[in-house]
């Protein structure tokens, strides 16, 4: 019997292995790709959970959002926590309203901006048209504090919840961590807007 | 020359299963992002269903509900969309 033959010999007993070996080769890439699929997007916050957004026009503004003991605040602090650059601390602490009262989640306004440049819950598109819609709403405040406007403040209020809304409606599904986020820092950037002194910091 | 057949065969079968779902998870996603455009514009659509690029920035987008926009950055980098 010569070598040839002797290879091909164990290469026929070999075959069925090999195949074994290809198809679980192949049920373990489905399986981790099903598994990618099902992951929940960014976030350590539990699937399907949704966000409460509780309507704000009763109450007045500046005023404070409650404290809660939820893992967001905890988010928050840590958020706060990261270091950043001399501009934007000198930013930070003319945006921070709530800081020093008890009972107030500190309001990091870059730390949100940035989350919000950065999530993938919203389209690059959805974020340039949401970028436009506040820088709008920054110009009719601007309008106002001149007198140039007929707007009053009770109009910007409802300009201002409507386009948060929009913002919690895009993510929900997709960020939920950051929606509540959002939610939370609502009656600060509201305090900061509502105040023409704090406005023209911005 | 069976085995190479083989092989070449489950890279190409690899390539396809890889490839595949991310260029559809983009399309998704430009669809969504140019509903929600629609959408935070107050113009009627419901939901995109197909959308063609027509350069960098610049899309047709065609709605459930038969209406169809050209949905473009313009130059002072406001988002538009154009009714066609």
């Amino acid at each position: 019997m010569s070598d040839s033959s002797v290879e091909s010999r164990a290469e026929e007993k070999l075959m069925p292995v090999t195949r074994i070996f290809e198809l679980l080769f192949v049920l373990l890439l489905t399986a981790s790709c099903v598994w990618m699929e099902r992951k929940p997007p960014q976030t350590g916050a539990p699937e399907g959970e949704a966000v409460a957004v509780e309507p704000s026009m009763s109450r007045p503004a500046g005023q404070s959002v409650p404290k809660t003991d939820s893992p967001d605040a905890k988010t928050l602090a840590k958020v706060s926590a990261s270091p950043v650059p001399a501009e934007q601390t000198r930013k930070k602490e003319n945006a921070t309203p709530g800081l020093g009262k008890p009972g107030v989640p500190p309001l990091d306004l870059t730390a949100l901006e940035t989350r919000l440049k950065e999530t993938k819950a919203i389209g690059v598109f959805t974020k340039i048209t949401l970028k436009n819609q506040v820088d709008d709403l920054l110009d009719q405040f601007r309008a106002y504090y001149q007198g140039r406007s007929k707007i009053s403040l009770a109009e910007l209020r409802q300009s201002y919840d409507m386009l948060l809304l929009k913002v919690l409606s895009l993510l929900q599904d997709g960020d939920p961590s950051l929606a509540r986020m959002v939610v939370a820092s609502r009656e600060a950037i509201w305090g900061i807007l509502a105040d023409p002194a704090k406005f023209a910091t911005l | 020359m069976n085995k190479r057949v083989q092989a070449w065969a489950l890279i190409v079968a690899m390539t396809a299963f890889f490839t595949g779902p991310s260029r559809a998870e983009e399309d998704v996603s430009l669809l969504k992002d140019m509903t929600s455009v629609i959408a935070l514009l107050g113009l009627p659509c419901g939901q995109v269903v197909s959308v063609k690029r027509l350069g960098d920035n610049d899309h047709i987008a065609s709605c459930q509900d038969g209406n169809r926009y050209r949905v473009f950055l313009n130059p002072e980098g406001r988002v538009v969309a154009q009714k066609q």
